[in-house]
């Protein structure tokens, strides 16, 4: 099934949509490979310092138990590498919340990832692509052994226990900047609100901003209440079963709604019948 | 009211017949006409019922509005003043139109008895014989009679029948399906019979004689599809001839049933006055008479009512005719009357209630006016339930007979020889001869438990009452059964039962039963609601073998309805030492009574059981069965089947154990209720805690295996550097698993709380680490804080602190419009949120408010819960699903009574998930009650409806597209069913009613069928050869191997000690480390798209995987649909397919240490 089938040994598979397959293993004695798809990073409208097109390979279908320390020492055979970033689905960079400790950031997902590598020289990336697929790269080798399965989930156990005041710090950190935040803002608001009161001359600067707290709370639920308040107030004003075409009206209402539910206990009868659902036994 | 109304309708119909026809013409008209949307309106009525699916029905106003006719409103009025709503009165013409003949059985029917009435008419002559010489008859024509003892005086011949027709239901039109039981009573000529024959069975014998001579003669005919010989609910002297005709199409269900009666009058029926004699004990126990002669001739009531059964089938019938042309809905009462009975299992074998005593209790009902002729067949289901629960036909029995003849017994010479009195028209026969006191009450529970679900508006009567069977094994909580029945004639010794034995002609099973009965309500007492015991259905045999033996009959059932309250408790206390009651309470016990002093200085008599946990005290009705039957009925306890509680083992903790966990339970939950008060009087909290909830399956008892206190062997684990926590060591075996119990603490709400996501993490992470250090000063708790929990050590538990402030789901909704506008959208998180802090702990409290109303609640969610798992259905029916569910057994419990034990609450549990209508209904599990509907009617005419079902069935049909597969609604959560949001799949849902058919279909029967080797853990081993891959799990790894099914021995330690826990200190232990559900969640996570994967999360060794078909077509070159595929080029074009080799590498290489071995099981897709 290896599309290689066939061509010479040391020649890069190459698939048609420019994409190159290397084969991926875990170890040197596995017996099966993954295929991994890479393709120098070129996108239309996306312009990102941290992809720089030219030194950007982009590589698809990158198996869980690589870790971004994996993919750097799996493709450091072609060259220096400045940065690798995996993620779960192709697309852009996110602004990446750097300022939340590892505590609160949450864990990412694991599975197959898509991986953008971005190389010091674009050499790298030619020299990537134009790697055989016979020759496959080794996750797990004797000097750099790959954890998995119990090894990692204790690791991962271990790593839990979180020490009670590096989150304390973590937090209070976190907190002093928020209230940093919140105070600057206090003070912005207290400074347009200054800015709206009367100067010495009784004059008012007038800005487009509405005035600030005092107006009607600006959102859905308070008018949806409004509103209702408004016809609860209407309703209260009619007369019901005044007339005698209202009172006409209640029987007729009374009628139909007896023939829709016997349209409906009909229907019913219809699917259950339809089902042998009267079958006692 | 009424009557007026009737005459005008009358009246009305004949002025409208005119214009009726002209309106349904212009109607058709119009439908024809075509207006567009009323035409495709009618499509889609159609198309629901099609595909099954209810869809909201809408009418147009034209179709709403027009002006009714006279007709129309009168079926509405009709409708709703006489039944709770139209619905029930078509689903009743339904049924009853299921039932009852057609037209075209009616006249195979007809044609088939006219053929054996003719072949009947031309039986030869035969030479008069002695009637013990039975040479006569061919070797392949056996007599259908046991005869014991051997000889009787008499003498016989063929001779041809003197009449022949029809009796029972067939004429009288009361006959239903499925079983069509057509009565053709053949009369005997007078010359072959003797006035004296009534005398010592001689009669009886003569008519099993003729029926075999008739046998013989019709064997020669091809018109007689096949032949056999059953009796007369199950009575020995009535056999019956039973002729199917030729086999072709639909003949299966129809049956003959050949009586041979004598002449009408023939036998004076005085002579079977119920006091008097017809079987002589010289006669019957072989001895001369010179032996008995001192002897007083017992009264033979039961062998005179049969002999008398036989001479009035006519009679009977020309009463029923008479009373069934004065009421026009008879017919119909009566079979709805059948079918309620059948669904109960009461209409069949010796002493049941028959469609013929159903039919005679109408009549009854009728004659005294009780009904009026013109009610509907409803109705008269209604009245004859009614009259049933209300009146005890074992105290006050009544009678059809308007002017007996002064021969005639009178009501209390019949209650002194018979349970139940129900005489017939004559006023000599007691219908209701052969039935037993129990049978009755059972009838009687039955009804009055009907009535009381009928009034119900919130549930479908129609469907609880008449279409849902109630097996014994359902009904009751407890069931045991005798099976060799041989025994039972030692009893009959034991008892001293020879008259009676006699009076039922040897049949020493019926003889011995009343009085095992009787025993047995008196030494169950009130522990017991209602002792019920099973038929024994009629047998049937071919015609030409012996007619089985007494013994061969299926082993009779019983069983037991408990009384919560009484059931389990462990001491009978009986009279004081020197009442004159004692002797009968000694006597009643035997060895097991003895001398008590009480705490109140009372000195009684006493028996003590044996148990010491829940589960032994719920096997307590059997000690007593066992005691009781061993010593006064001389029944061994190896006879003795008892049913109760085969299934606890299951969920019974460990080999040894005899708990299934409700100390376990109770224990976790007092150290809860500790730590919550500690919790409540912290001191030095910024903000003050205003509520502390459980949110954990074992907080409200249904929690599988409940979390055990464990004293940890340091030595087996490694430290953690700085915290000094115990982490697993590398090389050992999975430590022992220990569950964290999660506990929501709310915080009070304050100003001081941030209005931001993300800050409001962080300051329940300060509470959770200030949380932490209190308790640890305070209590010396070992605690550990991380940002979402605070895990705290105590009492040998962990426990899962949760802090929760009101306010953040609504910041999490919180969203602002390009206006700027502040609106507020549901998200996922916020649900997520709202389901932990809300909704869980609201439902743990809720149900374990309903554990404790029903102390079997427990134990049924932890069966159905180890069923689940077992089954590998854990993943796609969450635990609060399940709880749910079970929960709904207990609200919900139309046709039985809440279960009383966890065995009939899991038969439950698989019938609801089999049968319930889960594309069409909602499953509404009222807690607490909160569901009522009476407040108000939407019309003041309407009778109380419930508005809140009406409600939520109303949302559910208009949006059942978008709402999950499985759908409860909870009066929290009546339009969403969040509980059912993530699963389970349709196909998945579709998988899990097969399998719960099916397991209970073997469930049933291991239980039921003494015959098979009792191995119900079958109905717990999942069928794994519908998967395609099995990835097999080193037992070491698996922490929770002791909890599997079938167990294991474990020779290995997991690094916990017996011996009492500290209640506070010690290092932290490994809490929540499962491999194999790590192992499960990286694989799904990494291959989710291509394959399932199962598990049983209770000690399974096993991971099954089935790959998704859609998965491996192949598909085209996609950037985001790659994950572990590898491509195929084809010139230019290039496919995708799973990389299957690499993805069962990665199995191992992701469970490394774990997998034991990866077996692929189907060739499908393997490359």
């Amino acid at each position: 099934m290896a599309p290689s089938k066939g061509k010479n040994s040391n020649e890069p598979c190459i698939i048609p949509g420019g994409f190159t397959v290397l084969s991926l293993q875990f170890k040197t004695d596995s017996t099966s490979c993954h295929s991994v798809f890479v393709k120098e990073h070129r996108v239309r409208a996306e312009k990102n310092a941290s992809r720089p097109l030219d030194r950007t390979l982009f590589a698809i279908n990158i198996p869980p138990y690589c870790s971004e320390e994996v993919v750097r020492e799996l493709f450091s055979q072609f060259g220096p590498i400045q940065s690798v970033e995996l993620k779960e689905r192709p697309g852009g960079t996110e602004s990446t919340e750097s300022k939340l400790s590892k505590y609160f950031t949450p864990a990412s997902k694991e599975g197959f990832r898509v991986g953008y590598i971005v190389f010091k020289n674009s050499s790298s990336v030619t020299a990537a692509k134009s790697h055989s697929s016979d020759q496959p790269l080794v996750v797990s080798t004797e000097q750099k052994p790959v954890k998995t399965g119990l090894q990692k989930w204790i690791d991962q156990y271990s790593d839990s226990l979180i020490q009670k005041d590096k989150l304390q710090a973590a937090v209070d950190k976190f907190m002093e900047e928020y209230d940093k935040q919140k105070e600057e803002m206090e003070q912005k608001k207290k400074e347009e609100e200054q800015q709206q009161e009367e100067d010495g001359d009784g004059w008012v600067k007038v800005t487009r901003g509405g005035r600030g707290g005092k107006a009607r709370p600006h959102s859905e639920a308070a008018n949806q209440k409004a509103l209702q308040r408004e016809n609860k107030k209407r309703k209260r004003k009619e007369l019901l079963n005044f007339y005698t075409w209202q009172h006409r009206n209640t029987q007729r209402e009374h009628i139909a709604e007896l023939r829709r539910k016997f349209e409906e206990d009909k229907q019913r009868i219809a699917v259950l019948r339809a089902q042998r659902k009267f079958r006692p036994y | 009211m009424k009557k007026p109304s009737e005459q005008s309708e009358f009246e009305l119909e004949k002025e409208m017949g005119m214009d009726e026809e002209e309106i349904s013409h212009s109607e058709e008209e119009g439908g024809v006409e075509g207006e567009a949307p009323k035409g495709t309106k009618r499509s889609m009525k159609q198309g629901a019922s099609e595909d099954g699916v209810l869809r909201p029905v809408k009418l147009s106003r034209g179709e709403l509005y027009k002006p009714p006719t006279a007709e129309e409103l009168n079926q509405l009025k009709e409708a709703e003043s006489l039944f709770h709503c139209s619905l029930l009165k078509m689903q009743m013409e339904e049924l009853l139109k299921e039932v009852s003949l057609s037209e075209r059985r009616k006249r195979l029917v007809d044609s088939f008895v006219q053929k054996v009435t003719e072949l009947l008419q031309g039986v030869p002559h035969t030479e008069e014989v002695e009637l013990s010489d039975q040479s006569w008859l061919p070797k392949d024509v056996k007599i259908p009679f046991l005869l014991v003892p051997k000889a009787t005086k008499g003498k016989f011949h063929m001779a041809p029948p003197a009449a022949i027709s029809l009796v029972g239901s067939y004429p009288l039109g009361t006959c239903t399906k499925p079983r069509v039981f057509v009565d053709l009573a053949v009369t005997i000529p007078s010359d072959v019979l003797h006035p004296k024959d009534a005398l010592n069975q001689r009669y009886p014998r003569k008519r099993a004689l003729y029926l075999a001579g008739l046998a013989q003669h019709l064997s020669t005919f091809p018109d007689i599809g096949t032949m056999c010989y059953s009796c007369l609910h199950g009575n020995r002297l009535r056999p019956l001839l039973l002729l199917t005709p030729p086999a072709g199409k639909d003949s299966g269900s129809l049956t003959l049933r050949l009586h041979a009666c004598p002449p009408p009058g023939f036998f004076k029926p005085s002579r079977f006055h119920p006091q008097r004699n017809n079987v002589r004990t010289a006669w019957y126990t072989g001895l001369t008479a010179a032996e008995t002669a001192d002897v007083n001739e017992p009264p033979t009531p039961h062998y005179n009512s049969t002999l008398l059964g036989d001479l009035l089938p006519r009679v009977h019938l020309q009463f029923l005719s008479a009373v069934s042309t004065q009421c026009a809905s008879f017919k119909d009462g009566v079979a709805l009357l059948k079918v309620w009975l059948r669904q109960r299992e009461l209409d069949q074998g010796s002493g049941c209630f028959s469609g013929f005593v159903a039919s005679m209790l109408v009549a009854y009902l009728l004659s005294t006016h009780r009904v009026s002729n013109t009610m509907t067949a409803y109705q008269l289901l209604r009245n004859c339930l009614h009259f049933l629960a209300s009146t005890d036909l074992t105290e006050n029995g009544i009678t059809l007979a308007r002017s007996p003849d002064s021969t005639a017994p009178s009501l209390s010479e019949f209650h002194s020889a018979f349970q139940v009195v129900f005489v017939d028209p004559s006023g000599h026969l007691n219908l209701c001869a052969d039935m037993t006191g129990n049978t009755y009450k059972q009838v009687q529970h039955e009804a009055a438990l009907s009535l009381q679900f009928w009034d119900d508006p919130t549930l479908d009567g129609f469907q609880a009452l008449l279409m849902t069977p109630k097996p014994l094994i359902r009904t009751c909580d407890h069931l045991f059964q005798l099976c060799s029945l041989v025994k039972l004639q030692s009893s009959c010794k034991k008892l001293n039962l020879l008259s009676e034995l006699m009076d039922h002609s040897g049949n020493y099973i019926l003889t011995v039963l009343p009085f095992i009965l009787s025993l047995l309500q008196r030494g169950l007492g009130e522990r017991v609601r209602l002792l019920a015991h099973s038929l024994s259905p009629d047998p049937e045999w071919p015609v030409n073998s012996v007619p089985p033996k007494h013994k061969d009959q299926p082993p009779l059932s019983f069983g037991l309805l408990l009384n919560p309250e009484f059931a389990a408790s462990v001491l009978e206390k009986g009279p004081p030492a020197d009442s004159p009651k004692a002797l009968e309470f000694r006597q009643l016990w035997g060895s097991r009574s003895e001398l008590r002093r009480f705490q109140d200085g009372a000195i009684t008599e006493a028996v003590l059981w044996g148990g010491t946990t829940a589960c032994e005290r719920r096997l307590v009705p059997r000690e007593i069965t066992t005691h009781l039957l061993q010593l006064h009925a001389d029944i061994p306890e190896s006879c003795v089947r008892y049913t109760g509680g085969l299934l606890d083992d299951v969920i019974k903790m460990g080999r040894e154990a005899n708990s299934t966990g409700e100390e376990e339970s109770l224990k976790v939950v007092q150290s809860y209720d500790d730590l919550s008060r500690k919790l409540w009087r912290l001191e030095g909290l910024p903000l003050s805690v205003t509520a502390v909830q459980g949110a954990h399956p074992s907080l409200r008892y249904s929690q599988v295996f409940p979390p055990v206190p464990l004293k940890l062997d340091y030595s087996f684990f490694e430290r953690e550097k700085t915290t000094r926590a115990l982490v697993p060591k590398e090389g050992k075996p999975c430590p022992t698993y220990i569950t964290p119990v999660k506990v929501i603490c709310h915080m009070e709400g304050s100003g001081k709380w941030p209005h931001d996501q993300l800050a409001i993490r962080h300051i329940k992470a300060a509470f959770h680490i200030r949380l932490g250090e209190l308790l640890n000063q305070q209590h010396r708790y070992t605690c550990h804080a991380t940002p979402t929990h605070l895990d705290v050590y105590k009492d040998g538990l962990v426990f899962r602190v949760q802090v929760a402030y009101h306010r953040e789901p609504q910041v999490l909704r919180e969203s602002f419009s390009p206006e700027g506008m502040l609106c507020y959208r549901d998200n996922p998180e916020a649900q997520k949120l709202e389901l932990e802090t809300l909704h869980r702990p609201f439902l743990t409290s809720t149900l374990h408010g309903l554990q404790q109303q029903h102390a079997a609640f427990g134990g049924v969610c932890r069966l159905a819960k180890r069923w689940l798992g077992a089954q590998l259905f854990s993943t796609d029916m969450n635990e609060d699903t399940a709880d749910l569910l079970v929960a709904s057994l207990f609200l919900q419990t139309a046709p039985f009574t809440p279960p009383g034990s966890p065995q009939v609450g899991l038969l439950r549990f698989l019938h609801l998930l089999s049968t319930f209508d889960w594309k069409n209904s909602p499953l509404v599990v009222n807690l607490n009650g909160q569901l009522t509907g009476d407040a108000k009617p939407t019309f003041p005419l309407l009778p109380p409806t419930a508005a809140d079902y009406i409600e939520i069935k109303n949302d559910f049909i208009a949006s059942r597209e978008t709402l999950p597969v499985l759908f409860i609604a909870t009066p929290k959560d009546k339009k969403l069913s969040i509980w059912t949001q993530e699963g389970p799949s349709v196909q998945m849902l579709q998988r899990l009613v097969m399998v719960a058919a099916e397991s209970l279909r073997v469930l049933e029967a291991q239980l039921m069928d003494p015959s098979q080797e009792q191995d119900y853990r079958v109905a717990l081993r999942p069928p794994l050869d519908a998967y395609d891959v099995l990835i097999h799990l080193q037992p070491k790894q698996v922490p929770l191997l002791a909890q599997a099914v079938d167990p294991p021995h474990i020779n290995f330690t997991r690094g916990s000690m017996p011996g009492s826990v500290a209640s506070a200190g010690g290092a932290l232990p490994v809490i929540d480390f499962d491999p194999v559900s790590l192992y499960l969640a990286e694989l799904r996570g990494a291959f989710g798209e291509l394959a399932l994967f199962f598990c049983d999360p209770y000690g399974g060794t096993v991971i099954a995987v089935l790959w998704k078909p859609p998965a491996f077509s192949p598909l085209p070159f996609k950037t985001s649909q790659m994950n572990a595929r590898t491509v195929e080029v084809t010139g230019e074009e290039v496919r995708t397919v799973p990389n299957v080799e690499a993805i069962l590498e990665d199995f191992r290489i992701m469970g490394e240490g774990l997998v034991k071995s990866i077996e692929a099981r189907t060739e499908r897709w393997v490359v």
